[in-house]
């Protein structure tokens, strides 16, 4: 086994030829395998003697040594590699990067770092490299299926659009779910606070420009951060200038983005006909039905087979539903000399998305700089510029109407709407009383004339000083800001159906956020003797965050053309608001490690926050981990097959403080106005021992490698109990009000995680390695309060049931058709079937599913072979159901004036004995004493969202630099990527993977294919 | 524990040196104050009483609810299935079909018990002034626990003996935090007309002559209320007496029959003696507001364009109330094909304020005195006045006066003029209600009998679960 992997240097064996034992000098250069640069700092010893140097700025070295001994040449991060040193007074090695992580050094919470063999707590780790060039905007969407317990799902397929990144589950109610970023020490405010388009404020940085990303994913890891930590942590390190050359690199890919799915949806002569048998089922009368079928929709009731035959069919998915175009313009350039160090880098990315006018198009400028100004003092600061300006959707999460929406709407119009006059105008204009049909918007026209887009701009910023006090012992004063504003503007035109009656609606938002940080902290680092590495970190740190946010709204425009709220007529709405929160805390990170074997770490925050009551506004999180190498271990030591067998266990107490900033606050409101004048409301009840949810966490890990490592990977069991959650506790509307936020709640989430790497064929220049990770959650509700055994006030599909996960679904179980009349069944739960669901809901409801999937994961393949290389990676998620609110509209089966899938159509109850699970056709979709087919108490709308997705494909060449130096190119690659290649799914709408933003899958814009192109260069 | 100890005065040490200590963690709110001292300045408390209208605006209040829903659940209106609104109601379905107004109607009453209790202590205001804002708070209490006991309970003339669990919880004291909160059973019916009259008899004393505007509680429509809530109650003597104090406030201008039609078309209804008032930017839109539920059209006789969905229209029944040459006739007209088949259409809500959709809405017109105390009079035995005031509102309407009415004529034909009169106006069904009497729908749509159990709302199930004290009507 382990000679199979020492091929790899075996062409150097050929230059070399014995000589006679004798000392001389030897002089070479060391390089890496990988791009061919020089590798600085490698250790070059002789094997069986205490002679070694380190390899200069430019990877040369020179030392003396027999011809009959043995040169080793080791280096983080690269295979340890022994070279004969034989009779040439020249020997060049070429470092293999070591398959192994175990040597790499990971990032920690506020700074320093520490070998990933010595970790205790739960860690996981994604290079930079794994996600560049992946088409989309933010990194977040890029870390799908790559870490064991982080499970994303893009909330829809606005390029630049939300994400939901959960770590190790969902723990709150009410509360925040998302993970604290921290991206270069910046603590990032994540919020999205855009009014018109669905924002990911992380498109401010650029993925190419990251080098890597670490989730903290248990308290032992996260206790640092305190009460901002309960979600996980995810800490983002970028790139940094590196001493010597200039080097430069240019980046560009291009390529198209097309819808994954259109829906199959009936023509005008099935249409007829079904909504015919509704009709007909309903009265008994086939004339009326014949005839009321032709005149709902504006045709004559006395047209005759033959006309109807004749008529049109129209596609308006084709027409909603578009392929576009993405570019990505990259540029960076780092270098420097031993005092002073840069990095500079440019973005550009234009996306258009799989539906009609919704795009991106943002760019982003960084600047970070390193200055030793003294061997004490050293200095960095660092600045990024971003602005992007997406175009929103109509009817999306955010902004109007989804009656309008064309991803919603355009399946659901009827298909004998024609789209276009035959001069090239809208048909169906509200002013001609627009389209036939209940859906009477051309969606179309309300996407093109409308206009809807938001500008984000950002400029991150930090400043630090690390000043070292003694050898070990250093301090740094930090400071950062996080600056944010949004410039929104929603334009209805007058000659659209939402803004028709007011001739015109003009929105516009302006939103502004101040996101300061500023931390002091002494470091210690030390080593005594051999055996024991001590290493420490105390500091203190300070946030304040304020944002304000303006909206205004007027209606009345002359004409289209005044596209300004100044030249509307009526005044609508004002809306501003200023909201913030103070934190302030204490912090420290003791770590022990005990001959490489035993390891210790003790973690503990006192972190205070403005949005807790006046009695509980501080609060105490501690974390304690230990871990043991066995490996490490006598009677391990010396096996060859096992690198590593590592255990660890953690414990501790996370707090989250994602809250409202003035929840714990009885409050009266402005805005309560009446006949023109202002007027004021109680707002909120007070609660001044509200505190922070709390996390505990224990987890136990096992680290395994194998064969050289060729074998690697971790199996944790983690228990997260969230206690304390914020709730609404609902109180009697009688005092007033609905709620109350209290700490109340208690949740649970047990897990596995199972992580896998190997190498499967590393062979004549072949490599093939393969990335397996699956998380399995359960998730279930522990305690609430008084006796409840079921929160109050919830909605049929997000049901809080202790004993049961989060977001239950608790409904009627759906029981088919009545094969005798057709009509929709249901069971109660006594096993009865039953027509009409009503009375008690627990009656008739069980718990078919939760929205919180229990499986997921992601499976990856690396092929490489002499320049080129493959990625394939697949991401999964099982065990979700959720309302398909698109499909509940397309399951009505001519019950209403709206078009309806294909299969419900042809699988439809049509004959007596027929068995078949969709009932006839009914006007209206509620049979006399019935239910509709399509309510949300009965599974029949519920689908189970699970999926296994293609997610991403990418192949590379990177060109041999024999063929380049020609051009004064140092790196050349040519690469393709392909993103949401193929998907396999039951979920009958258009994407499974969607995030609930309030408002369902409605409207949503599902995921793109994306395929691009591109080229890197390096000078 | 004991690190907690080390580490507070740590973190006062480190990070409070850089800031001073009391507003390290000090952030107050800029859209909101303090609930506990909120009321005590003249401008708050005006501010808080013109909240409570704010919340009437709701379409589960007068917005839409209680003038709509009452014509579907009746005879009046049928649903039409244009955009699927209003088709429970219509078709008295047992779930989700009824008023909802319980959440809307008890914040209001919260906030009203918060201004009762301030009132006192709010010396530095001047006493008329104190004396208006009781007043209005009595009466709006009145009128919102009024809505409240008539859609959850009997009334008490007509008492289905075993479904009556009384009205609702009667809430007198502010709630601001979770200890105030009480858990109250329903009172019954006669607890409740009691605390309704003690509130309208306050609300007349403390109310001035001199009204600013029908858009508030006044001294007329308190007369006018009071008058409503005694009829309800079978006071007749009560109900003739604040009808006629109520027709002699001068609020409310009764309308001729030449005006009749017009008056509709004109921002503030010149017979309303209390109305909720809307501003331009408090338009309820396409969905919900009067205008799109009751018509199509957004403009008069112009059937080629479509404005709203026409949820709800008159029945063949109300239709064929009509008596020829009835100009209250001229408020009903065909709509538009836009959404459906075209129909006749009710346009009394036809965006009155100059914009489409925006209707200011009359809770108490002056008309209903008349009928009030027509019906006040008969069923008390003086039916020439009886006969007189319902003469007064036919040959208002262009009818000619009836003659020698007497008995169940008489009084039949005080409902009906009450039904053409009020009708869309949210009356038909309390009025059907409140004389125990059974609803009779056209086919396909089923009678409803008075004791059947969908005539009273649903109380919501959360305040069920929330208070073990209260008791859902039968049924639900």
């Amino acid at each position: 086994m382990n000679k199979k992997l020492l091929f790899s240097f075996v062409f150097l064996l050929a230059l070399v030829f014995r000589v006679a034992a004798q000392d001389r000098t030897i002089t070479g250069k060391v390089t890496s395998s990988e791009d061919g640069s020089a590798l600085p700092g490698v250790s070059v010893g002789v094997k069986g003697s205490t002679k070694g140097t380190v390899t200069a700025s430019d990877g040369s070295y020179k030392i003396n040594a027999s011809s009959s001994s043995t040169l080793v040449f080791s280096f983080v991060g690269f295979k340890k590699t022994e070279v004969p040193a034989g009779s040439k007074s020249i020997v060049n090695v070429s470092l293999v990067s070591e398959i192994s992580d175990l040597e790499e050094v990971v990032v920690v919470g506020y700074g320093g770092g520490q070998a990933r063999r010595t970790l205790t707590g739960s860690q996981a780790s994604v290079k930079g490299s794994d996600i560049a060039n992946i088409p989309v905007q933010t990194f977040d969407r890029a870390l799908q299926g790559r870490a064991a317990g982080v499970q994303i799902s893009g909330s829809n397929g606005v390029p630049g659009g939300q994400v939901q990144v959960r770590v190790r589950g969902v723990g709150s109610i009410k509360g925040g779910n998302d993970p604290l970023y921290v991206v270069d020490g910046v603590q990032l405010n994540t919020s999205s606070n855009s009014a018109f388009a669905s924002t990911n404020p992380l498109s401010y940085l650029n993925p190419n420009d990251i080098e890597n990303i670490e989730i903290l994913k248990d308290a032992a890891s996260a206790a640092i951060y305190g009460a901002a930590a309960a979600n996980g942590v995810v800490l983002v390190t970028t790139k940094k200038g590196k001493a010597g050359k200039t080097n430069i690199s240019l980046d560009y890919n291009t390529g198209y983005v097309e819808p994954t799915k259109y829906l199959d949806v009936l023509n005008t002569q099935e249409w007829i006909q079904l909504r015919r048998e509704a009709l007909f089922n309903q009265t008994g009368n086939e004339a009326t039905a014949r005839s009321g079928a032709l005149t709902g929709v504006r045709l004559s009731g006395t047209l005759t087979d033959a006309e109807i035959a004749a008529l049109p069919t129209y596609d308006w998915q084709k027409e909603a539903y578009q392929s576009g175009t993405t570019n990505n313009y990259n540029f960076s350039m780092n270098g420097g000399n031993e005092k002073t160090t840069f990095y500079l880098s440019g973005a550009y990315n234009q996306s258009d998305a799989n539906v009609r006018n919704v795009d991106y198009k943002g760019g982003n400028f960084s600047a970070k700089i390193n200055n030793k100004v003294s061997s004490r003092l050293n200095v960095d600061a660092a600045i990024n510029l971003s602005s992007f300006i997406q175009r929103g959707t109509f009817g999306g999460p955010n902004g109007g109407s989804f009656l309008g929406s064309p991803s919603f709407s355009s399946p659901l119009i009827l298909p004998m709407n024609r789209i276009y006059n035959d001069d090239g105008s809208y048909f169906g204009t509200p002013a001609e009383g627009g389209l036939a049909g209940i859906l009477n918007q051309n969606v179309l026209m309300v996407s093109d004339l409308n206009k809807i887009n938001s500008r984000t701009n950002q400029v991150i910023s930090s400043l630090g000083l690390t000043f070292k006090i003694i050898e070990g012992l250093s301090f740094r004063p930090y400071a950062s800001l996080d600056y944010r504003t949004i410039n929104g503007y929603n334009f209805q035109d007058p000659r659209t159906a939402d803004a028709f009656n007011v001739k015109g609606r003009i929105s516009a938002q302006q939103f502004e956020l101040i996101n300061f940080l500023t931390n002091a902290t002494f470091m210690y680092d030390k080593a005594i003797k051999t055996d024991h590495k001590i290493s420490a970190l105390a500091g203190v740190e300070y946030r304040q965050n304020t944002q304000e946010n303006y909206q205004t709204t007027a209606e009345g425009i002359p004409t289209p053309q005044f596209t300004t709220q100044s030249s509307a007529a009526n005044p609508i709405s004002i809306f501003s608001s200023w909201t913030g929160f103070k934190k302030a805390g204490v912090f420290t990170r003791f770590s022990y490690d005990f001959k490489n074997k035993y390891f210790l770490g003790l973690t503990a925050r006192y972190d205070g926050s403005s949005r807790f009551g006046a009695e509980n506004q501080y609060g105490f999180f501690p974390g304690v981990s230990a871990g043991w190498d066995i490996s490490g271990e006598d009677f391990l030591k010396n096996n060859p097959s096992i690198s590593q067998l590592k255990l660890r266990a953690s414990y501790g107490t996370l707090g989250n403080d994602q809250i409202g900033n003035f929840d714990s606050r009885g409050l009266y409101g402005g805005g309560a106005n009446y006949n023109g004048l202002s007027g004021i409301s109680p707002a909120s009840l007070s609660n001044a021992s509200l505190r922070w949810e709390k996390n505990t966490t224990t987890n136990f890990a096992l680290d395994y490698g194998f064969f050289n490592s060729r074998v690697q990977g971790s199996i944790e069991y983690f228990v997260r109990t969230s206690s304390d959650l914020l709730l609404d506790q609902p109180v009697p509307q009688t005092s007033g009000f609905g709620t109350i936020s209290n700490n109340l709640g208690g949740m649970q989430n047990k897990g596995l995680e199972f992580s896998i790497k190997t190498t499967n064929i590393d062979k004549g220049g072949f490599r093939w390695t393969t990335d397996f990770n699956i998380t399995k959650i359960d998730n279930k509700i522990t305690t609430l309060y008084d006796t409840l055994t079921t929160l109050p006030g919830r909605t049929v599909d997000e049901q809080i049931k202790i004993g049961h996960p989060l977001n239950s679904i608790y409904v009627a179980e759906y029981a088919g058709v009545n094969p005798a009349t057709g009509r929709a069944m249901w069971y109660d739960n006594a096993g009865n079937i039953i027509y009409r669901i009503a009375g008690n809901v627990d009656s008739y409801s069980k718990i078919i599913g939760s929205q919180i999937p229990n499986l997921y994961g992601g499976f990856t393949n690396d092929f490489s072979y002499k320049g080129f290389d493959l990625n394939v990676l697949f991401t999964y998620e099982y065990g979700r159901t959720a309302y398909n609110n698109q499909s509940a509209f397309m399951f009505e089966n001519g019950g209403r004036a709206f078009n309806t899938l294909r299969s419900v159509y042809e699988s439809r109850w049509t004959t007596p004995g027929q068995i078949t699970s969709t009932p006839r056709p009914f006007n209206n979709n509620t049979e006399v004493l019935g239910s509709s087919i399509t309510t949300n108490l009965g599974s029949r709308v519920y689908e189970d969202a699970s999926y296994i997705r293609l997610k991403t494909i990418s192949l590379g060449y990177n060109i041999p630099k024999t063929a380049l130096s020609k051009f004064g190119l140092a790196s050349a690659r040519v690469y393709l990527q392909a993103y949401n290649l193929y998907t396999w799914t039951k979920w009958s709408g258009f994407d499974a993977e969607w995030t609930n933003l309030g408002s369902g899958n409605s409207g949503i814009v599902p995921q793109p294919r994306v395929v691009t192109a591109g080229v890197r260069l390096g000078f | 524990m004991k690190l907690k100890n080390i580490f507070k005065p740590l973190a006062l040490g480190l990070v409070l040196t850089a800031s001073s200590c009391s507003d390290l963690l000090d952030v107050q709110p800029r859209q909101s104050i303090d609930s506990a001292t909120a009321l005590t300045s003249e401008d708050a408390i005006r501010a808080a009483v013109n909240g409570v209208y704010d919340v009437l605006q709701s379409t589960f209040l007068y917005g839409r609810d209680l003038i709509a829903i009452p014509e579907a659940l009746a005879d009046n209106g049928r649903a039409t299935n244009k955009s699927g609104r209003l088709v429970a109601e219509y078709q008295n379905q047992a779930t989700n079909a009824h008023f909802q107004i319980w959440e809307r109607a008890y914040n209001a009453i919260n906030q009203l018990n918060l201004i009762l209790e301030a009132l006192p202590k709010a010396t530095a205001v001047p006493v008329a002034t104190r004396d208006s804002f009781e007043g209005q708070a009595s009466m709006l209490r009145a009128l919102l626990y009024f809505e409240l006991a008539r859609c959850y309970g009997y009334e008490p003339k007509v008492v289905v003996t075993q479904s009556d669990r009384g009205t609702v919880p009667l809430h007198k004291k502010g709630v601001l935090d979770l200890a105030q909160i009480e858990r109250l059973p329903r009172a019954t019916i006669a607890e409740t007309y009691d605390f309704i009259y003690s509130d309208l008899t306050n609300a007349v004393a403390k109310l001035s002559t001199v009204t600013l505007s029908t858009a508030y509680a006044n001294k007329g429509a308190a007369n006018a209320l009071f008058s409503r809530v005694a009829l309800y109650r079978g006071d007749y003597e009560n109900a003739i007496k604040y009808a006629n104090a109520a027709l002699a406030s001068g609020i409310g201008k009764f309308q001729t029959k030449d005006a009749y039609v017009g008056a509709w078309r004109v921002a503030n209804h010149p017979e309303s003696m209390f109305e909720i008032v809307y501003q331009t930017n408090e338009n309820i839109g396409v969905n919900l507001s009067l205008q799109t539920t009751y018509t199509t059209l957004v403009q008069l006789g112009n059937t080629a364009t479509t404005g709203g969905f026409g949820d709800l229209v008159p029945t063949a029944a109300l239709l064929a109330t009509f008596e020829p040459g009835d100009v209250r006739r001229n408020l009903y007209e065909r709509g538009t094909a836009g959404r459906g088949t075209a129909e006749i259409e009710c346009t009394k809500f036809f965006g009155r304020n100059g914009v489409v959709n925006l209707d200011n809405i009359p809770v108490i017109r002056i008309s209903e005195m008349y009928l009030n105390r027509a019906e006040a009079y008969a069923l008390s035995g003086k039916e020439t006045e009886a006969l007189a005031d319902v003469n007064t509102i036919r040959t208002r309407a262009g009818l000619e006066a009836k003659t020698g009415l007497t008995g169940q004529a008489l009084i039949n034909e005080i409902a009906n003029q009450r039904r053409i009169e009020l009708a869309f106006e949210g009356h038909r069904f309390f009025d059907l209600k409140r004389r125990g009497q059974d609803i009779i729908k056209d086919a396909p749509a089923q009678n409803l009998a008075y004791t059947d159990f969908r005539i009273l709302s649903f109380i919501p199930n959360r305040e069920i679960q929330a208070n073990s004290n209260l008791k859902q009507n039968v049924g639900y």
